[in-house]
C-alpha cells in the first residue's frame, strides 16, 4: 500500500499545547510584542510613505511655480484681404476661445482632472518705450479664461475699445501705425506718469513707432487672480524682465481691442498660448506615470513651429516635474526601504534569540515528551501550531494598528518577521526534541571525533562564505544598478530585483558581523591566555565563562546587526539633516537675504548701512543678481544668473560662512586693462576660465569680460557669472543692488524689520520649510525611528541572550562558589561573561554601521531630498553613536546586578541540584 | 584544629515548602563523623541524602540544629563565612563533574588554589601531585571534553583535593558512570582519603561504595535509621 495512505497524520496533544504556552507566557509574549511591534512599523512606513508621495509630488509642483503649466500654441489664421491688404477680423476674441476649447479637449481625461481651467494669454512682443533715462519696456496683453478675462475696475477712463467701429476692414500692409487701446494698472500708469487718452511712446526692435493710446487706467478686482501670474507686469513694472537694468510694463486688451492688436503687429508678432496650470490638490503619486505619458505624448505631437497652421503645439515641464518628484518619492522609497530591511533583519535575529530561549527552557519537556513516546510530527505540530497562533495574531494586531495609523497598509514587509516568529520556535523545538531521543554518543575514536568537528566546521564556514557573497553581491548589485527607480506599482512596493540592493546594508551588517563572530573567541583565547598568567582568579573565571559562550553565534550577530544598523539609521538622519543645513546655506547664502522690489532699489545701498547698524549682524553685502542675465560666449546666448557684487567684502562673506570659501573672488578686483574679470560657473562647461563673454545692454554697447576663475554657487543657480561692482562700474556700468546678504544673530530680525518692499529670505526658515517637506519629514522620522527601534531590539537581544545562558552561568558561578568564590566575585565573573560580546558589539557596531553607510549613501541619493546638488557629505553623529554604545553597555551593566538579585532567592543547594 | 570529630551534626531540621505542601527533608538528624573516615550516606531518592550533604557543607542552611565542621560552627557562617569555609575545609566532588570546559585539567584542578591565591610555583606542584595521584598527569593539558567520563571525576576528584580540605563531600559521584569507570573512581576516593587525611561523606548507591567506606550510614524519611560499619579490613582496590 501507499505510504502516503498509510501515513498518520500529527496529531497535536492540545493540553501539551495549553500546557506549554501557561508555563512560557512570558517569552511567548515577549514574541508577540516584538513580532506587532514591528509589524504595526512595516505595515504603517510603506502606507504613510505612499501619503508623502502624494504630498511631495503636489509640494514639488506647488514649489515649481510657472514651470510645470502646460501651455499650448497655435499660429493664427492668415488676415491677407483680396486687395492686397490685412483685414481687421473682428471675431478673434471667439477664435480664442475655440483654441482654448480645442487645447482642453485636446488634453484628455486624466491631464484635464489635474489641471485648473485654462487661461489664454495673446501677447505682443515687447517693445522699447522711448524717452527717460531707464531702459523700459512694454508689451499688449490679452488674458481670457472660461468666463473672460480678469475683473477689473476702471478707476480713470474706460475699458479699451475698438480702434474702428464696424465689422471688417481691410488695411494696406505699409500704411500708418494701427492704433490700439489698452488700459494700465494704477502702478505702471503711475510709473509711465500716463493717463487715459495719452499715448505709450512705443517702437519695436525694428525701431518702427506703434500708436498704442490708453483707454484708461484699471484695478484688478482680485490680485492673487491666476490670470494675473501669468502676466505680472499687468499689475505693476517688473524689473530684469528684458534684461539687466531695463523694466517692464504692460498694457491690458480687451475682446475689444484684441483685433486692432492683431494689425498693429507683423503677422507673426502676436502670439496666441493657452496655460494650463496644474491643480496640485488633484494630483497623486499613482497618478503621476499616466500623467507624464500623456505630456510626453501631447509634446510628441506637436507640429513643428514653422509650419503655417493652426495646429496645437504643446510645451510644457510638467512632465520633467513629475519626473523629478518621482525621483525623488524613488529616493525616498528606496531609503526607506533600506531602513525598514534593517530593522526586519534584526528582528529575525531576535525573534531567533526569543526561540532559542524558549526551547531551552522547554528542552527538558520535549525530552521527557519524546522519552514518554510522543511522536516527532506530533511534537512538531504542537509547536507550530502554538508559534502560529502567537505570531498571525500579533502579527494581525500590529496592523490592525498600522491600519488605524494610517489607511492601507500594506502587509508585505511584515511577511519575514511572522515567518521567523512562526518557524524558529517549531524548529529549535523540533532538533532539541530530536536530539533528546537520538542514540548519537560522541565517537571514542579521535579521528571520527575530528570528523564530526570538521564537518560542522565546513558547514558552517559554506554558511558564511553564502552570507559574504550575498554581501558582495547586494553591493556590487546597489553601486552598478543603484536603487532608483522603483517599481511603477506605488511607492515601498519593491520589485524582485531591488530586493538585493535594498538589503545591502542588513546583509553587509551580517556578514561583518560573521567576521566579528570569527575573531571574537580570537580575542578572548588571547585574553584567557593572558589572564592564565596572572594571579587574579576572576579574570581566568570571567574569561573562561567568556570563551565557553564566545562561539555562540546568534547574541553576537543580534548585538552586532541591531548597533550597526541603529548606527546606519543614525548617520542617515544626521547626513540628512546636515544637508539640509547646508542646503539652506547654498540657497540663502547668508543667514537672511532680502531680494529688494524694483521700487525700493535705489534705496538698497542705505537700507544696507541701516541693517548693518541692526544688533546682532555681522557683515552685510549687497549685490545686483539678476537671473536669465543675456550673456554671449562666442556668438552663443547663454542666460546665467549674474552677480554684480564687492568681490572683496563677498569673499569676506564667504570666509564668515559655512559656504566654501572662493579664494578666486580676489582677481575680481584687481586692476587692469581690457576686459573686466569675471568668475563663472557652469553645469554643462559652457563657462569656464579663460571663455570671452559680452555682457548685452539694451541701448548700449556690450561690456566684455574675460572668465578668470569658478565661482562659488549663488542660491543654487547652474549657471553663474560674478563680476566686481567697482570693475563693471568702470565699464561703464553701475550695478543697482536689489539683493542684500546678511549674516549674524540678528540677522532675520534685522531683514524683517528693514521696512521697505522685499522678499525676505531667512535661512532658518528655508531650513525649516525643507525639513518640513513630506519626504525629508518623513525619512528623517523613519531614520529616528529606525535607530531607536534597532537600539531597544540590541537592548531586547542582549536580555534575551543573557536570559538564554543565565541558567549555565547561574550553575557555573555555583560550582565556582563551592570552590569558595564569594557572591560578590560571582557577580565580576558574570560581567566577564556577558561583557565582551557587549564590548565588541558597543564598539564594532557603530564602527560597522559608519562604515556601511559611507559605503552606501551614495546609492541612496540624499541630496534628492536635501535639495543639494550633489550628495551631501556623510555625517558620522558620533556623539548618538556613542549614546548607543553607552546603551549597550549600561544594559549589560544593568543585567548582572538584576540576574543575581532574582538569583539570590535560589539556594546553591536548589541550583547544583536542578542543573544534575 | 579541635580534638572531637571532624563532622558534628547535632539536631538538625530541614523543611522545604511546596506550595500548601510542607516536605521534612531532614528530621532532627545527629551525626558525629571522625577525621580521616570515609562515610557512605545511603537511601532512596528523596530521603534527605543531598539535603544533608548541603547542610553539612553551607550550601543550604537548615531551619534547627547545629552543624560543625573542623570546630567550625557552619550554621552560623555569613556567606564570605560559608565561601571561607569552602575555599579552606570543605570541597565537593558533583555527579555532573562541573569541570570549565575551556580550562584544561590542569587549569581546572588549580581552580580552588587561584582562589586561595596558592602563589604560582606552589600551585604548579601541587597541580602535578593531584594529577599524578588521581593518574591523569598524562592528561594535564587535555581539556574537559577531550577526556572520558571517568577522567573527568578524576580531574574533579583531583580539584577537590586541591585545596587540602578537611571534609570532601561527593553527591552520587559515579552517578553518570559505567560500572567498571565507576569502581575506579570509588577506589581513587577511598585512596586519597587514606593518603591525603582527608574524611570524606559520600552519599551513594553503590554498594561496591558502601563496601569501600569506614562507616555506611542510612538515611530514610529524613532521619539516620541505621549505622553500620563498613569494610575497613578489605583492601583497597587498586585506584589507578
Amino acid at each position: 500500500m501507499n505510504r502516503w495512505l498509510t501515513r498518520r497524520w500529527p496529531v497535536p496533544h492540545w493540553p501539551s499545547i495549553r500546557g506549554r504556552g501557561r508555563a512560557d507566557a512570558g517569552p511567548l509574549l515577549l514574541t508577540a510584542a516584538v513580532i506587532a511591534a514591528v509589524a504595526l512599523l512595516a505595515g504603517a512606513v510603506p502606507a504613510l510613505l505612499r501619503t508623502a508621495a502624494d504630498n511631495a509630488v503636489q509640494d514639488t509642483v506647488r514649489r515649481a511655480g510657472h514651470d510645470p503649466n502646460v501651455l499650448v500654441h497655435a499660429n493664427w489664421e492668415r488676415d491677407d484681404g483680396p486687395t492686397g491688404g490685412r483685414i481687421r477680423i473682428p471675431r478673434l476674441p471667439e477664435d480664442i476661445d475655440d483654441f482654448r476649447a480645442r487645447a482642453t479637449y485636446a488634453l484628455g481625461p486624466e491631464l484635464d482632472a489635474a489641471l485648473r481651467p485654462p487661461i489664454a494669454v495673446v501677447n505682443g512682443p515687447s517693445l522699447s518705450i522711448t524717452g527717460g533715462t531707464e531702459p523700459r519696456t512694454v508689451q499688449l496683453i490679452y488674458l481670457a479664461g472660461d468666463r473672460g478675462g480678469p475683473d477689473v475696475t476702471w478707476i480713470a477712463g474706460s475699458a479699451p475699445g475698438p480702434a474702428v467701429p464696424g465689422r471688417s476692414i481691410e488695411i494696406p500692409y505699409n500704411g500708418p501705425p494701427w492704433p490700439v487701446q489698452v488700459g494700465l494698472s494704477e502702478a505702471d500708469a503711475a510709473a509711465l506718469d500716463l493717463g487715459p487718452g495719452d499715448r505709450i511712446p512705443a517702437r519695436d526692435g525694428q525701431g518702427r513707432d506703434k500708436d498704442i493710446r490708453i483707454s484708461g487706467i484699471y484695478r484688478p478686482a482680485d490680485s492673487a487672480d491666476p490670470a494675473w501670474q501669468l502676466a505680472p507686469a499687468l499689475l505693476r513694472p517688473v524689473p530684469g524682465a528684458d534684461g539687466v537694468g531695463t523694466t517692464r510694463y504692460a498694457g491690458l486688451l480687451s475682446r475689444e481691442s484684441l483685433p486692432d492688436a492683431r494689425l498693429a503687429f507683423d503677422d507673426d508678432q502676436l502670439r496666441r498660448t493657452v496655460h494650463f496650470a496644474p491643480e496640485p490638490d488633484a494630483l497623486t503619486w499613482a497618478a503621476t506615470a499616466p500623467l507624464v505619458s500623456q505630456v510626453v505624448k501631447l509634446k510628441a505631437t506637436s507640429g513643428p513651429s514653422g509650419v503655417r497652421d493652426d495646429s496645437l503645439r504643446w510645451e510644457s515641464q510638467l512632465d520633467a516635474v513629475l519626473r523629478d518628484a518621482r525621483t525623488q518619492v524613488s529616493a525616498a522609497s528606496a531609503q526607506a526601504a533600506v531602513l525598514l530591511a534593517g530593522i526586519l533583519a534584526a528582528t529575525v535575529l531576535v525573534l531567533l534569540l526569543a526561540a532559542e530561549l524558549l526551547v531551552r527552557r522547554r528542552t527538558p519537556a520535549l525530552s521527557a515528551a519524546r522519552q514518554r513516546g510522543a511522536a516527532l510530527p506530533d511534537v512538531g505540530a504542537e509547536l507550530i501550531i502554538e508559534s502560529a497562533v502567537v505570531s498571525l495574531s500579533a502579527a494581525a494586531a500590529g496592523l490592525a494598528l498600522a491600519r488605524a495609523v494610517a489607511p492601507g497598509v500594506s502587509w508585505t514587509w511584515a511577511v519575514p518577521v511572522v515567518l521567523a516568529g512562526a518557524v524558529a520556535g517549531p524548529t529549535l523545538g523540533i532538533l532539541a526534541a530530536a536530539r533528546a531521543s537520538r542514540d548519537r554518543r560522541q565517537p571514542a575514536n579521535p579521528g571520527a571525533r575530528r570528523w564530526i568537528l570538521a564537518t560542522g566546521q565546513l558547514r558552517r564556514a559554506a554558511v558564511e562564505v553564502a552570507v559574504l557573497l550575498a554581501a558582495v553581491a547586494a553591493f556590487v548589485t546597489l553601486h552598478e544598478r543603484g536603487l532608483l527607480p522603483v517599481a511603477d506599482g506605488g511607492a515601498a512596493e519593491l520589485t524582485g530585483d531591488l530586493v538585493l540592493p535594498i538589503s545591502a546594508v542588513a546583509v553587509g551588517v551580517l556578514a561583518g558581523a560573521l567576521v566579528v563572530l570569527r575573531l571574537l573567541p580570537v580575542g578572548i583565547r588571547f585574553a584567557l591566555r593572558q589572564a592564565l598568567r596572572s594571579r587574579r582568579p576572576l579574570a581566568v573565571f570571567g574569561a573562561a565563562r567568556a570563551a565557553t559562550t564566545a562561539g555562540r553565534a546568534l547574541p553576537l550577530l543580534a548585538l552586532v546587526g541591531a548597533t550597526a544598523l541603529a548606527s546606519f539609521a543614525l548617520v542617515v538622519g544626521g547626513t540628512v539633516a546636515r544637508g539640509l543645513a547646508d542646503g539652506a546655506w547654498h540657497t540663502v547664502g547668508a543667514d537672511a537675504r532680502l531680494d529688494v522690489g524694483a521700487d525700493a532699489e535705489a534705496a538698497t545701498p542705505a537700507l544696507a548701512e541701516r541693517i548693518a547698524a541692526a544688533p546682532g549682524v555681522g557683515q552685510v553685502v549687497v549685490a545686483q543678481v539678476t537671473d536669465s542675465a543675456r550673456v554671449f560666449a562666442e556668438s552663443t546666448l547663454l542666460t546665467p544668473r549674474l552677480v554684480i557684487v564687492d568681490a572683496a567684502a563677498f569673499q569676506g562673506l564667504l570666509a564668515a560662512t559655512p559656504l566654501p570659501d572662493a579664494p578666486a573672488l580676489g582677481r575680481l578686483s584687481a586692476p587692469g586693462p581690457g576686459d573686466v574679470p569675471a568668475l563663472v560657473r557652469s553645469s554643462h562647461g559652457d563657462l569656464r576660465a579663460g571663455t570671452r563673454l559680452q555682457l548685452a545692454r539694451d541701448d548700449a554697447p556690450a561690456i566684455r569680460l574675460v572668465a578668470v576663475g569658478t565661482a562659488p554657487s549663488v542660491g543654487g543657480a547652474d549657471d553663474v557669472v560674478i563680476v566686481d561692482a567697482a570693475a563693471l562700474a568702470e565699464a561703464g556700468l553701475s550695478a543697482v543692488p536689489n539683493t542684500v546678504w546678511v549674516t549674524g544673530p540678528g540677522a532675520a530680525r534685522a531683514v524683517s524689520d528693514s521696512g521697505v518692499a522685499a522678499d525676505v529670505v531667512v535661512r532658518a526658515d528655508v531650513q525649516r520649510a525643507q525639513r518640513a517637506a513630506p519626504l525629508t519629514a518623513g525619512i528623517l522620522r523613519l531614520a529616528w525611528t529606525a535607530a531607536s527601534v534597532l537600539l531597544a531590539l540590541g537592548l531586547l537581544g542582549l536580555a534575551l541572550a543573557a536570559a538564554a545562558g543565565a541558567p549555565e552561568r547561574w550553575q557555573t558561578l555555583t560550582r565556582l562558589r563551592t570552590l569558595g568564590l564569594r557572591p560578590r566575585d560571582a557577580r565580576w565573573v558574570a560581567a566577564g561573561e556577558l561583557l565582551p560580546p557587549v564590548v565588541v558589539a558597543a564598539i564594532f557596531g557603530p564602527l560597522l554601521g559608519a562604515l556601511l553607510a559611507r559605503l552606501t549613501l551614495g546609492p541612496l541619493e540624499l541630496r534628492l531630498l536635501t535639495g543639494q546638488a550633489a550628495d551631501p557629505a556623510t555625517v558620522l553623529p558620533w556623539g548618538l553613536l556613542g549614546l548607543v554604545s553607552v546603551a549597550l553597555l549600561a544594559a549589560a551593566g544593568a543585567v548582572v546586578p538584576v540576574e543575581s538579585a532574582l538569583r539570590r532567592r535560589d539556594r546553591l543547594s536548589e541550583v547544583l541540584r536542578a542543573g544534575e | 584544629m579541635s580534638s572531637g570529630p571532624l563532622l558534628s551534626v547535632r539536631g538538625v531540621h530541614r523543611r522545604f515548602r511546596t506550595g500548601p505542601t510542607v516536605v521534612h527533608a531532614l528530621r532532627g538528624v545527629s551525626l558525629d563523623v571522625a577525621a580521616g573516615s570515609m562515610v557512605a550516606l545511603v537511601g532512596r531518592s528523596g530521603s534527605g541524602k543531598t539535603t544533608l550533604l548541603n547542610t553539612v557543607g553551607g550550601l543550604d542552611r537548615p531551619d534547627a540544629g547545629s552543624v560543625h565542621v573542623d570546630g567550625t560552627e557552619v550554621t552560623t557562617l555569613d556567606e564570605d563565612g560559608l565561601s571561607r569555609l569552602r575555599r579552606e575545609k570543605v570541597s565537593y566532588v558533583f555527579q555532573s563533574f562541573g569541570l570549565i570546559p575551556v580550562l584544561s585539567a590542569a587549569e581546572n584542578v588549580a581552580a580552588p588554589l587561584r582562589l586561595a591565591r596558592v602563589a604560582p610555583a606552589e600551585r604548579e606542584r601541587r597541580v602535578e601531585l593531584l594529577l599524578e595521584l588521581v593518574g591523569l598527569a598524562d592528561h594535564a593539558r587535555q581539556r574537559p571534553a577531550e577526556l572520558s567520563g571517568g577522567q573527568q571525576q578524576r580531574v574533579a576528584i583531583a580539584r577537590a583535593l586541591a585545596a587540602s580540605p578537611r571534609l570532601l563531600i561527593a553527591d552520587e559521584p559515579t552517578g553518570q558512570l559505567d560500572a567498571e569507570t565507576g569502581l575506579s573512581v570509588m577506589a581513587l576516593l577511598r585512596g586519597v582519603v587514606e593518603s591525603e587525611g582527608v574524611t570524606a561523606l559520600v552519599a551513594t548507591h553503590d554498594p561496591v561504595m558502601m563496601a569501600l567506606a569506614d562507616r555506611v550510614i542510612r538515611i530514610h524519611d529524613g532521619h539516620l535509621d541505621e549505622e553500620a560499619a563498613g569494610r575497613p579490613d578489605e583492601p583497597t582496590p587498586d585506584v589507578r
